[in-house]
């Protein structure tokens, strides 16, 4: 089989710098007032925000001194040695590394069936939509159904019961234990997250070029073959996304865990976002010097695990070409 | 000249003119005060609604702009306070008062309602609720009391062969033979509870101090250990159902009861309300009677209150309106719309809750609506009460689990307070 160029592979490097294009000073004011609504909004919503909260993570703010309308207060690393030593924060990034554990069989599952889904079958649309619901049931519905699910004489007892893998009388709340509690917690977090993932999945299948998979068939290639030679290459653009944006997901996990288990029980399905969620925003002894600091920490794990993302793919996207 | 004193002349006498017209105008114009309830609509809007419209009536001079706030109410008012924008009175409960109190967000009221006047109207100890450093820093408003009544369903205390407990010791008693013998949890005890200490609440109620002399925390005696071993005990024979270590003891409490999974329920006569709904043939067979009280013989119980921000910008105005809404006659009011306890003390007197019947409801509210004077947490919120009541929270809970013993859970619990407490 002749091997196509990937398209999302780097363009060949000419040897000769290309001429820049030349406009008038009017295009280029002209193009910087089609760039300024964004950059303002970007500027305003994203960055103005992003910087400050960072600052933030360096003062004492909050509490009293935030009802006297006083000024943050700098005071250095004082809250990243506040964090280093609770316990409770470390416990938290901990569990939001661990539920890291998430992304790949996130997205191995959700590429999968949107290979499976991708056909065109008749009740095919059905599928696509079926599998789309999670993303747009509201977390309150989804931990009442997910609660009956869990419960002590909930489905996944009797269910598991049924095909004699847990005697009844062994039956046990899986939100209460704290061996099971954070697995039952991510399920429902796959189960949220799978048909978003899918449907970026489909998108990015339903752009590779038709004629590449008929010239594979007729040169013979398996559909296996055909997986792994043609649509893994050209989906590594959309791989490497899903695969960024469920990292962050995972390292911002919240509302599950606030509404099934509030982060227990022993604190075992307790995230980092929650100890930021608590700090800044339950009750009057609110601390956002600190809740920044821990946002920053997570932050930061973050953009290292994003570097870590890109350097893998294109490693493997050199490795190809 | 003539030609511009004429001008000048008419001037003036337009000048004169727009401001004999404009005049009344401005001072017919309406102070707006901004007012906050929590979780009250859309339940009750109509009872809000009334109460707004007859403070109006009385005080034409004051225009009030309600608005209805639930999960996100700390938020928003620290949000409003930031922004500059601060309601003028905020419907806050016990706890969320000492906490914005310390941090400097109220107003002490006793200084824009006199304190005589604020004595006269509350029960003493319902005003002392809302006292923090020794300045009162809300208008006591409808309260509820933990202990309150004892519901039960009298088919599963007649299979379990009990009659209803007349204290804590008695029901903790009977807690095993209920289980045994019926299936059903004899009664589901508030265990943890993350925004707050409930547990401290049991130690209260039997006579177990929560601070020493000089303001400590001290709740690791042995007794208090002894009190916590019995709970753990009956928890870890599968007792207590496990969801009480997840869900808010009241809710998981009803819940059960509607499904005749649980045979007791001790508090407030809103829990008929659900089982009224859920369950009707239950709800006319529940039998309502006095609550099993703990050794110190005293009840629990807690209250909302209307506060003023700091950043009030009509402090007098909001303290017409506080009041207004937490008077007797409107408290009375809005005990007769759902069973709540009003705070004033002038209630204890009130017909109302003299009536006799048999119905569940108006037999529980006779029980407890006069009972104001018995509303009292037990304990003041202490500073820093979110790290400290979460750290109180997970040592319980790893007593219950089998982590820690109840002394360690306790010594830690004790250890962490003393250490991280603001006084």
């Amino acid at each position: 089989m002749a091997r196509s160029q990937p398209l999302g592979s780097k363009a060949p490097r000419s040897s000769s710098p290309r001429p820049r294009p030349r406009g008038s000073l009017r295009d280029t004011l002209l193009s910087y007032a089609f760039l300024a609504p964004a950059l303002i909004l970007l500027t305003l919503f994203t960055f103005y925000p992003l910087a400050y909260g960072s600052y933030l993570g360096f003062t004492e703010y909050g509490g009293a001194r935030f009802a006297q309308g006083l000024a943050p207060k700098w005071i250095g690393l004082e809250n990243f040695r506040t964090l280093a030593a609770d316990p409770l924060f470390l416990t938290a990034l901990g569990n939001s590394v661990k539920y890291l554990v998430i992304v790949p069989v996130l997205q191995l599952a959700s590429l999968s069936v949107a290979v499976l889904v991708n056909k065109n079958l008749p009740g095919m649309a059905f599928f696509r939509a079926a599998y789309y619901i999670p993303v747009v049931t509201s977390i309150s519905l989804a931990a009442v159904m997910w609660d009956w699910v869990y419960n002590k004489e909930g489905t996944l007892n009797w269910a598991l019961g049924a095909v004699h893998l847990i005697a009844q009388g062994n039956f046990f709340g899986w939100l209460n234990n704290e061996n099971t509690a954070f697995w039952a917690v991510m399920l429902v977090t796959f189960w949220r997250g799978f048909g978003y993932y899918m449907v970026l999945y489909l998108a990015g299948l339903q752009s590779i070029p038709a004629e590449l998979e008929e010239a594979a068939v007729l040169d013979g290639a398996s559909a296996w073959k055909r997986f792994w030679n043609i649509t893994v290459p050209l989906m590594k653009p959309t791989i490497l996304l899903c695969s960024l944006l469920s990292t962050i997901a995972a390292l911002r996990v919240l509302e599950e865990v606030l509404v099934l288990t509030n982060g227990g029980p022993l604190n075992s399905t307790y995230t980092a976002l929650m100890y930021v969620y608590s700090k800044a925003f339950q009750g009057f002894n609110f601390d956002y010097g600190l809740a920044s600091a821990a946002g920053l920490v997570v932050a930061v794990v973050a953009l290292l695990l994003s570097v870590a993302n890109f350097r893998l793919f294109r490693e493997s996207d050199g490795g190809e070409t | 000249m003539k030609q511009s004193h004429k001008k000048v002349l008419f001037a003036l006498t337009l000048g004169l003119g727009l401001a004999t017209v404009s005049a009344p105008a401005a001072a017919q114009k309406p102070t707006e005060i901004t007012f906050w309830t929590w979780y009250l609509s859309p339940k009750f809007d109509p009872y809000i609604k009334d109460t707004i419209a007859a403070f109006e009536k009385a005080n034409p001079g004051i225009k009030v702009n309600w608005f209805d706030k639930q999960e996100s109410m700390v938020q928003d008012f620290i949000a409003s306070v930031n922004l500059g924008n601060a309601p003028d009175v905020v419907n806050l409960n016990i706890d969320e008062t000492g906490k914005a109190a310390q941090n400097g967000f109220l107003r002490n009221v006793d200084a824009l309602t006199p304190l005589a006047t604020l004595k006269s109207t509350f029960y003493p100890q319902t005003l002392a609720n809302f006292t923090v450093g020794g300045k009162v820093y809300g208008y006591p408003w409808y309260g509820s009391l933990n202990e309150g009544v004892l519901l039960y369903n009298p088919d599963l205390m007649k299979k379990a062969g009990v009659s209803a407990p007349k204290n804590m010791t008695e029901l903790l008693n009977m807690v095993k033979t209920v289980k045994d013998k019926t299936g059903a949890y004899a009664w589901v005890p508030a265990l943890k509870d993350p925004g707050g200490a409930s547990f401290l609440g049991y130690f209260y109620s039997d006579g177990l101090p929560i601070y020493d002399a000089k303001g400590n925390a001290a709740f690791n005696s042995p007794a208090h250990v002894a009190l916590l071993q019995k709970y753990v005990d009956l928890f870890k024979g599968g007792y207590f159902p496990e969801d009480a270590l997840r869900k808010e003891a009241f809710q998981l409490a009803t819940e059960l009861y509607a499904q005749n999974r649980v045979a007791m329920i001790v508090g407030g006569p809103q829990a008929l309300n659900r089982i009224k709904d859920t369950n009707p043939g239950l709800y006319a067979k529940t039998v309502v009677t006095g609550a099993p009280l703990g050794k110190a013989n005293v009840q629990t119980g807690t209250s909302m209150g209307m506060v003023i921000p700091q950043a009030s910008k009509h402090p007098a105005e909001a303290a017409k309106l506080a009041a207004f809404f937490t008077n007797n006659a409107n408290q009375i009011a809005f005990a007769k719309i759902v069973p709540i306890i009003p705070t004033t003390a002038a209630a204890q007197n009130d017909p109302f809750f003299k009536q006799a019947s048999s119905d569940p409801i108006a037999k529980a509210t006779a029980l407890v609506g006069a009972s104001g004077r018995f509303i009292n947490p037990g304990f003041k919120a202490p500073g820093n009460s979110d790290d400290l009541y979460k750290n109180f929270s997970d040592n319980i809970e790893a007593a219950l689990l089998g982590k820690k013993t109840p002394k360690a859970a306790l010594d830690d619990a004790v250890k962490f307070w003393n250490a991280n407490m603001k006084k």
